[in-house]
C-alpha cells in the first residue's frame, strides 16, 4: 500500500525527467507538428514558412556606419580630411582640417589649415593635376602661408649647447609650381619646379635670442628675404611606395638655387639622399638604411640666412635631439632601422641615428657624430604610414616623436 | 527499526523505478514510432520549392566584413552542430550550391579539361571594351569578343607571367570537379591592335564622374600587364553569368530574401568543407566579393544560384602578384603570432619564414612538404570554417583524395604554362598537399565508408584511409568497430579488426574490409542471418538502421550511415 502510493507520487516527476532526457537524445527528437512523409517535404515546409517572412537585407547600425566611413575614405568626391602638417618641425601637437574637391575629372584642389597648441599656424591651397604627359607626370601648384612661433634656435655649428636654446618667430608665404615626372613610368624620377618665397623673421620679444645675437653675428637676423627658388631632382626610386616600403631603394640628388631678389642671401643647395630597404628572412625583418648629405654653396659676398640652414634634430632626423637642435651650412645624417613585421599593419623598429652639421663640407666625416637610439611603433597600410610613434634617447635626453608619415 | 526504514526506502525507490519503466517503455515505443526515416532518404536533391524572384542585389561591405571577421568571428567557438544539409548517408545532396561530381561519380579526362566551360571559347580576333573593371586593383575590363559574347578579361601581373591566368583556369577546374558552381574561364589572348572601345563604355574618373573611355585609358590598363614575346597579352576570359546579379554571399547566416535558403551557411557542409579544399589549393581570399549569387528564372519561378565566382587567388599567386609569405599560414590579423613577434622582436620565427619554397614565378610561394593541413588559414577567419567538424573534414578529404595523380596533372595542364617546370611543380605540390590532407583528415574519424550487407550476413565496408594508403607511407593501423542500431537498440556489431594494412598492398587488397555480423545488443536478439539476402525484415528492417563507427579511444561513435 505504502509502496504503491509512494511510487504513484514519484512517477510523474521521474517520467518527466526521463522523458525530458530522452527527448534530448538525437534519436528522440520530437517530430515537428507538421511533419511530412518525406524528407523533401520537411524541407519544403521550412521554405514555405520562410517565404512568409521574406525581407530585403538590411545592414545593422554598425555595418551601415563602417560602410559609410569606408566609402567616404575611398570615394574621390568632395570630402573633408584631417590635416596635421605643422608650421615647422617642433611646433608641437597640431590639429587641422582640409577640404578637397575635383575641379575637373582628374585634378584636385585641396584647401587646408592647421594650428598647433603653441599657436603656430599653417594654411595651404594645393592644386594637383595628375596624368599629364601621357600619364607620366604630376603638376602641383601650391600657395601657402605659415607663421611659426617660438622656433628653437641653439646657435650655428656642431658645438652648440642644448642649454643655449633661444627662439624666434617667423612668417613665410610661398607660391610654387612643380612637375614630378616618371619618364618610363617606373623607377626613374625627374622633378623640377620654381618657387617664390617671402620670409620674415623676428626675435621673440624679450627673449634671449634678441640679447644673444645681432645682424652681425647671425646672418639673416631680423632680415626679410624674397627668394626665387628653382629646383630639380633626379632619382631612381624603386620602392613600392614612398611612405611605406619593405624593399627597394631611393637614390637621388636634388639641387636648389635660391636667388635673393633684394639682399645678400643668395645661395645654392645640393642634397644627396640614399635609402635602401633590405628584407631579411621573408620580411621577418627589414633592415632600412638612410644616408643624407645636405650642402650649401654661396657666391662671394653672399651668405645663407640662419633660418634656412640645413638642420638636424626632429622626429625624422636625429630623433633623440630637440627639433632644430643643430644648424650649419652642411649636414650629414645616417639612420638605420631594424624593422620587425608584427603583422600586415603594424611594425616595430629599433633605430639608430647619427649625424652632424659642419660649416665646411670637408668636415662632414664620421667623427664626433651626434648619436641617438630608440624604438618605434608604426601602423601602416600597403603604401602609407598614418601613425608613427618613436621613442628616442640621446646624450641630451629622451624624446618622443609622433608623426603621420614614415621616417624614410 | 532503522533497518526497517532503510528497507522500506529501498523498496519504495525500486517500486518507483519499476513503475517509471512500466510507464516509460510503452511511451518510448510510441515515440520511436515517429518517422525518423523517410521514404525519400537518402535525399539526393535539395528541394527549392519557393519563388525567389523578389531577391534584391546586396552590396556586402568589405571593410565591415573584414573587421567583423578579425574581431568577432575570430572569437567564435565551434558549436559542434552537425552540418545541416547532409542526408542520412552523410552526403551532401545536389543543390543550387553544390553538385556531386568527383568522389560521387567517375570524372573522365575530358570532364576535367572541360570543367564548367560548356560553351565555346572566346573569339579573340576583336575585343570591344564595354566597361572598366569595377573592383579590385588588378588590370582588367569587361569586353565583347568577335562572337558577341561578354567576358570579364583579366591579366597576369608583369612580375609573374602565366601566374594569375593559370591559377584561375586550373583552380576553376578543380573547384568545378569538387562540386562548386564555377564561372566559365578560358585562356585566350588579346592584342592591342584588336581592341576597340564601345561608344557607350565609360570610366569613373577620380572626380567620381563618368566620362567616355579613351585609348589613353586602355593604355593605362595595359601598362599594368606585360605582353608575351609575340606581342599578345595572355588573358583569362570569364563568361558573364546568366541571370540577375545579386551580389556575394556570406559564409554565415542566410539570405533573408531567399525563401529556399533555410540552412545557415556556416552549417552547410560544402561551405565548411571549403576549409579543406582551400587548404589544398591555398585559396586564401574568401571575401564575399569572390562569391556571387545570381537569380535565374525558369517557368515563372526565380531560383538563386550560388557561385564561387573567383577562385583565382590560389596556389601562391593572385591577380596582383605572388601571395604574401604568410598567406595560408596566418590570418592577416592574428593576435597570437603578432604578439609573439612583437615581444621577441621577430626572433620567434613563424613557420612561413623558414619553409622552403621553390622559386617558380608562375606558381608563387606554394609548398607541399611543409604544408600543415590543420594549421592552414585563409586571410581572414570564416565562420563556416570554425564550424567544420571532423566528419565534414573527412567528407571533404574523401573528395580531395578522389583526385588521382593523373587527374591533378590533367587539371594543371589546362593552365597551359609556358614553363613546363611550373606545371610540373604545381602538380607535384598539389599531390603532396592532397596526401597531407589524407593523412590528417581521413584518420580523424573512423574511416569506414560505403557500408553494405552482402550474402552470408557479411557487413562490408571500405576503409577510406586504406583506400588511400599510399599517402601514409608507414602502415596505418585501423580498428573497426561497427555497430548496427535500430532505433537505439543495438542489433549487431562487427568483430574488432585489428589487421594491419601495408602501404603497398593496402589500396588494393584491403580496400574492402568486412566484419562478421553477430548477435548483440541489449535485448540479445538473435541474428539468424547466414545466407540472409537481404537481412530478414524482422531483424534488420530496411528502414531505421543506424550504423555507427567508433574510433579507438573515442568516447562515442560517429554515425556513418542511417536510413
Amino acid at each position: 500500500m505504502s509502496m504503491c502510493s509512494t511510487a504513484r507520487r514519484a512517477a510523474p516527476v521521474a517520467i518527466a525527467v526521463i522523458v525530458g532526457a530522452l527527448s534530448a537524445l538525437p534519436g528522440y527528437a520530437q517530430a515537428p507538428a507538421d511533419a511530412a512523409d518525406t524528407r523533401a517535404a520537411t524541407i519544403v515546409a521550412q521554405q514555405t514558412a520562410k517565404a512568409t517572412r521574406l525581407a530585403p537585407y538590411e545592414p545593422g547600425a554598425i555595418e551601415a556606419l563602417v560602410k559609410e566611413v569606408s566609402e567616404h575614405l575611398t570615394a574621390s568626391e568632395v570630402k573633408w580630411h584631417p590635416y596635421y602638417d605643422t608650421a615647422y618641425n617642433g611646433a608641437g601637437f597640431t590639429l587641422g582640417a582640409g577640404y578637397v574637391f575635383h575641379p575637373g575629372d582628374f585634378d584636385t584642389l585641396d584647401m587646408s589649415a592647421a594650428m598647433s597648441f603653441t599657436k603656430s599656424k599653417r594654411a595651404e591651397v594645393e592644386y594637383r593635376l595628375p596624368g599629364i604627359l601621357g600619364r607620366r607626370g604630376v603638376l602641383t601648384v601650391l600657395g601657402g602661408w605659415r607663421e611659426g612661433l617660438g622656433e628653437s634656435f641653439f646657435g650655428i655649428g656642431p658645438a652648440t649647447s642644448a642649454t643655449g636654446r633661444t627662439a624666434f618667430d617667423f612668417r613665410q608665404s610661398a607660391v610654387s609650381s612643380t612637375i614630378d615626372l616618371r619618364p618610363n613610368r617606373r623607377a626613374v624620377v625627374l622633378m623640377g619646379g620654381v618657387e617664390l618665397q617671402h620670409y620674415e623673421q623676428r626675435p621673440v620679444t624679450g627673449s634671449d635670442f634678441e640679447q644673444s645675437y645681432t645682424p652681425e653675428t647671425l646672418p639673416g637676423f631680423g632680415a626679410t628675404t624674397d627668394y626665387v627658388q628653382v629646383h630639380g631632382t633626379a632619382a631612381i626610386d624603386w620602392r613600392p611606395a614612398e611612405d611605406y616600403a619593405r624593399r627597394g631603394g631611393y637614390y637621388g640628388v636634388t639641387a636648389r638655387r635660391y636667388d635673393d631678389t633684394s639682399g645678400p642671401f643668395s645661395f645654392r643647395r645640393v642634397d644627396y639622399e640614399v635609402v635602401q630597404h633590405v628584407p631579411v628572412l621573408r620580411d621577418a625583418w627589414v633592415l632600412s638604411l638612410r644616408g643624407r648629405v645636405e650642402t650649401t654653396y654661396t657666391s662671394e659676398g653672399d651668405t645663407v640666412p640662419f633660418f634656412i640652414l640645413p638642420t638636424l634634430g626632429s622626429g625624422s632626423t636625429l630623433r633623440g635631439f630637440a627639433s632644430m637642435r643643430f644648424r650649419d651650412r652642411n649636414s650629414l645624417l645616417l639612420s638605420a632601422e631594424w624593422r620587425v613585421l608584427v603583422n600586415g599593419f603594424v611594425d616595430v623598429a629599433l633605430f639608430y641615428d647619427a649625424g652632424k652639421v659642419a660649416e665646411r663640407r670637408a668636415d662632414l666625416d664620421f667623427k664626433q657624430l651626434n648619436k641617438d637610439y630608440g624604438v618605434g611603433f608604426r601602423v601602416h597600410t600597403f603604401a602609407a604610414t598614418p601613425i608613427r610613434v618613436d621613442f628616442a634617447r640621446s646624450t641630451e635626453g629622451f624624446q618622443v616623436a609622433f608623426a603621420a608619415s614614415a621616417v624614410f | 527499526m532503522s533497518h526497517s526504514n532503510s528497507s522500506s526506502t529501498i523498496g519504495r525507490r525500486t517500486a518507483a523505478v519499476v513503475l517509471v519503466l512500466c510507464v516509460l517503455l510503452p511511451l518510448a515505443s510510441v515515440r520511436t514510432a515517429q518517422p525518423r526515416f523517410f521514404a525519400d532518404d537518402p535525399l539526393a536533391l535539395e528541394p527549392e520549392s519557393q519563388d525567389a524572384s523578389g531577391a534584391q542585389p546586396v552590396d556586402i561591405n568589405l571593410a565591415f566584413d573584414l573587421t567583423r571577421a578579425y574581431f568577432v568571428t575570430s572569437r567564435r567557438e565551434s558549436t559542434g552542430v552537425r552540418a545541416g544539409n547532409v542526408n542520412t548517408v552523410d552526403e551532401v545532396p545536389d543543390s543550387s550550391w553544390f553538385g556531386n561530381r568527383i568522389g560521387a561519380r567517375a570524372l573522365s579526362t575530358d570532364d576535367l579539361v572541360t570543367g564548367p566551360n560548356v560553351n565555346p571559347a572566346p573569339d579573340p580576333s576583336t575585343w570591344t571594351i564595354l566597361r572598366e573593371k569595377s573592383s579590385g586593383a588588378a588590370a582588367g575590363f569587361t569586353a565583347r569578343d568577335a562572337g558577341g559574347a561578354t567576358w570579364f578579361v583579366s591579366f597576369d601581373a608583369p612580375s609573374n607571367p602565366d601566374g594569375a591566368t593559370g591559377a584561375i583556369v586550373v583552380a576553376t577546374k578543380l573547384f568545378w570537379a569538387l562540386g562548386y558552381n564555377q564561372v566559365e574561364n578560358h585562356l585566350s589572348e588579346l592584342r592591342r591592335e584588336n581592341l576597340r572601345i564601345d561608344p557607350a563604355a565609360s570610366v569613373k574618373r577620380p572626380s567620381g564622374r563618368r566620362t567616355p573611355m579613351t585609348d589613353d585609358d586602355v593604355d593605362a590598363v595595359l601598362a599594368r600587364a606585360k605582353p608575351g614575346l609575340n606581342g599578345a597579352y595572355r588573358i583569362t576570359a570569364g563568361r558573364a553569368l546568366p541571370g540577375k546579379i545579386l551580389g556575394g554571399f556570406r559564409y554565415e547566416g542566410t539570405r533573408p530574401d531567399d525563401p529556399n535558403d533555410v540552412v545557415d551557411h556556416e552549417h552547410r557542409r560544402e561551405l565548411r568543407a571549403l576549409r579543406v579544399f582551400g587548404a589544398w589549393t591555398n585559396l586564401t581570399d574568401m571575401k564575399a566579393g569572390n562569391t556571387l549569387d545570381t537569380l535565374e528564372t525558369a517557368g515563372g519561378r526565380g531560383r538563386i544560384r550560388h557561385y564561387l565566382q573567383d577562385v583565382g587567388s590560389t596556389f601562391g599567386i593572385g591577380a596582383n602578384g605572388p601571395h604574401d609569405w604568410s598567406e595560408g599560414r596566418e590570418y592577416v590579423v592574428q593576435a597570437g603570432p603578432a604578439l609573439r613577434r612583437l615581444f621577441t622582436l621577430g626572433f620567434a620565427l613563424s613557420p612561413w619564414q623558414t619553409a622552403h619554397y621553390e622559386s617558380v614565378p608562375a606558381v608563387g610561394p606554394f609548398d607541399g612538404d611543409a604544408f600543415d593541413a590543420q594549421g592552414w588559414r585563409p586571410r581572414a577567419p570564416v565562420l563556416a570554417y570554425t564550424e567544420m567538424r571532423a566528419d565534414d573534414g573527412f567528407w571533404a578529404a574523401r573528395r580531395v583524395v578522389a583526385f588521382s595523380d593523373e587527374s591533378i596533372r590533367t587539371a594543371v595542364s589546362t593552365g597551359r604554362y609556358t614553363d613546363a617546370r611550373a606545371a610540373s611543380h604545381l602538380a607535384h605540390v598539389l599531390i603532396a598537399r592532397r596526401d597531407h590532407i589524407a593523412r590528417f583528415y581521413l584518420p580523424a574519424i573512423n574511416p569506414v565508408v560505403d557500408v553494405a550487407f552482402e550474402p552470408g550476413g557479411w557487413l562490408v565496408f571500405r576503409n577510406a584511409a586504406v583506400d588511400h594508403a599510399g599517402a601514409f607511407g608507414a602502415a596505418p593501423l585501423h580498428r573497426h568497430v561497427v555497430r548496427l542500431r535500430q532505433r537505439h537498440q543495438r542489433l549487431a556489431r562487427t568483430r574488432r579488426d585489428d589487421r594491419r594494412h601495408d602501404a603497398a598492398g593496402g589500396a588494393g587488397r584491403s580496400a574492402r574490409c568486412r566484419g562478421r555480423v553477430r548477435a548483440g545488443g541489449p535485448l540479445r536478439r538473435p541474428c539468424r542471418t547466414p545466407g540472409l539476402e537481404p537481412p530478414g525484415r524482422e531483424l534488420l528492417p530496411p528502414r531505421g538502421i543506424r550504423v555507427e563507427a567508433r574510433r579507438p579511444g573515442a568516447t562515442a561513435g560517429q554515425v556513418i550511415a542511417h536510413g
